[in-house]
């Protein structure tokens, strides 16, 4: 038993030493990749000499094709800022107005926003294609980001930590006459850093990464973000150009990594109510 | 009789702006939700290629259609087979993750966590670059299993394919499923341990009679995301196999997606959508079924 127990610890180190290696290797040697010429991607692990002309190459939108690749980065942004800045607003606004202020019928509605948090996505996108293109919103931003400028999820996540914050509190305010706006902007976004952080780390990953519906709303090469346009390259006549492959996908993993850096301790801490999130 | 007045007068008012402070929500539920759902729905009785005009009320033949395609099976079967998959590693290695953590003092469980969760938060466009890399027949996977004499054909034996991509679905979700155990694990009442001990329960007994029974809702929790990851799969196989190999990793989500936008029938489209749905729901609800519990220990 004693000798067991002295190595149980090791042992588990060891395993997760392991499992940590597997997790991260991807990525290292998806950027290692990157800074490789062509002939050593497949055959050597570290490379004998490093190269920017991958990313030379992409920036400079490929050959021929004139792919705008630093334009989709800024698009990219565009319809990730946009819904993120505005899911945390609604967010804060509703779950106030239904869990503080407690509007008649506020029950309903909170249920209403788990049956959308559960409702299966695939019903909406033929018909939500159908609208933006309708109202012509068809090849460009506002057809990307129109339908993610509110979701249920962090309506939901903000009525959870908003339950609770005792009321004593707000009534104080509202004796010493602040508005219920001014509640909102004094009083509950100080309080609730780390659910806000949470709902901005969350919607800024989906949203950046997002694939099918901007795949599916915008053929316009100018207005792609980073996800689209890689991805159409990589399928299309890029195959053969693993390198360049790699730093494209080094430039759409980065911001997420730098983002999810900054804000992990909050991740952590969030996690037991976050539940909903797939 | 003043003061109530008073506090009615309060209530409205704050009725008043409370609903103004949710009228952007019910906007958006009525046009974002609601109106798409039902038009969504009388789409999947309508067949329409959608452009023309003309949309011809076919009722239930889309759905037929739908039904007895042979290869809507074979996308269930798909879909199956990469839940089993998927479930069977996932479960693994996040459980196996959690209570690995749970083992070894905080200060250090801080920095596997973090390093666990980075896979989670790549996007699937570049995950499934890289993997397609990794795994190619030439690739750096490959040429470390011929040091030992083997090859595999990740992507491209049929028979493989999608047991590949759950493999790398896996590797994305390990950490962030192992984080949900972990909150589970530190739920569990300690004391129920030290009186296992005391009965002569081995670590075994302990794993299944207290553990496992007490993270039930973790398990509904994880496998009602996994089932509706499997029957919403898209970018993976769309990057990597395109349905293929002889429609081995064709999923609903690519068939809905290659009939509407390539093949132009809306109605097909959406009637094969709504049987996914029902399909996804009818699987969570058995699941659920199966394995939840909520009466555990109560006594």
């Amino acid at each position: 038993m004693p000798r067991g127990k002295k190595l149980k610890m090791p042992l588990i180190y060891l395993v997760l030493t392991t499992g940590l290696f597997l997790s991260i290797f991807p990525y290292l040697w998806m950027v290692l990749s990157s800074f490789k010429v062509s002939g050593e991607i497949f055959t050597r692990f570290w490379p004998s000499k490093l190269t920017l002309s991958n990313y030379a190459f992409i920036l400079q939108g490929g050959t021929g094709q004139e792919r705008n690749f630093v334009g989709s980065i800024v698009n990219s942004l565009i319809i990730t800022i946009i819904p993120t800045i505005s899911v945390v607003f609604f967010g804060m606004l509703t779950a106030y107005a239904l869990r503080r202020l407690k509007v008649r019928g506020y029950r309903y509605f909170e249920n209403i926003i788990i049956y959308q948090m559960l409702f299966p996505g695939v019903l909406f996108l033929i018909p939500l294609f159908l609208m933006m293109r309708d109202w012509g919103m068809i090849n460009n931003y506002s057809g990307m980001i129109l339908r993610y400028l509110i979701d249920p999820w962090a309506i939901f996540i903000y009525i959870q930590f908003f339950k609770t914050i005792p009321e004593s509190l707000l009534e104080a305010a509202r004796i010493d006459g602040a508005s219920e706006i001014k509640i909102i902007t004094r009083i509950m976004l100080p309080l609730s850093k780390t659910t806000t952080a949470i709902v901005i780390l969350f919607t800024f990953m989906a949203r950046w990464g997002e694939f099918l519906w901007p795949l599916i709303v915008n053929k316009n090469y100018d207005k792609m973000p980073l996800s689209v346009l890689l991805a159409l390259f990589t399928k299309g006549e890029y195959k053969t150009y693993p390198g360049v492959q790699m730093a494209g996908a080094t430039l759409l993993t980065l911001p997420i990594v730098v983002l999810f850096l900054v804000f992990r301790r909050y991740f952590e801490e969030g996690i037991s109510f976050t539940g909903l999130k797939g | 009789m003043r003061n109530n007045l008073v506090g009615r007068k309060r209530a409205t008012q704050k009725n008043l702006v409370g609903y103004l402070f949710c009228s952007p929500f019910i906007f958006f539920t009525l046009v974002m939700w609601i109106y798409p759902f039902l038009w969504g729905i009388i789409i999947s009785f309508k067949k329409w290629n959608l452009i023309s005009p003309r949309q011809t009320w076919v009722w239930f033949n889309n759905y037929l259609g739908v039904l007895k395609d042979p290869l809507l099976w074979l996308m269930v079967r798909n879909s199956i087979y990469f839940m089993v998959v998927f479930i069977t590693l996932t479960t693994i290695t996040s459980l196996g993750l959690a209570l690995l953590i749970k083992q070894i003092p905080k200060k250090y469980a801080g920095f596997y966590i973090t390093g666990f969760l980075l896979s989670y938060v790549s996007s699937g466009v570049a995950y499934s670059m890289v993997f397609n890399l990794l795994f190619a027949g030439d690739g750096l996977v490959n040429n470390f299993l011929k040091t030992v004499g083997l090859k595999v054909d990740w992507f491209i034996n049929p028979r493989i394919a999608m047991a590949s991509i759950a493999l790398i679905v896996c590797w994305k979700f390990t950490g962030y499923y192992g984080l949900f155990f972990l909150a589970g694990l530190n739920n569990i009442n300690p004391t129920l341990y030290e009186a296992a001990v005391i009965d002569g329960a081995n670590a075994w007994q302990r794993f299944i009679k207290i553990t496992v029974p007490l993270l039930n809702a973790t398990f509904v929790m994880i496998i009602v995301f996994a089932t509706i990851t499997s029957f919403n799969l898209f970018t993976e196989p769309y990057m990597i196999t395109n349905g293929g190999p002889m429609n081995a990793t064709r999923t609903m989500m690519l068939e809905i997606y290659h009939r509407v936008f390539a093949l132009l029938q809306a109605g097909y489209g959406s009637a094969l959508a709504v049987v996914s749905a029902i399909i996804t729901f009818a699987f969570v609800w058995g699941f659920r079924k199966l394995i939840e519990r909520d009466d555990l220990y109560d006594a």
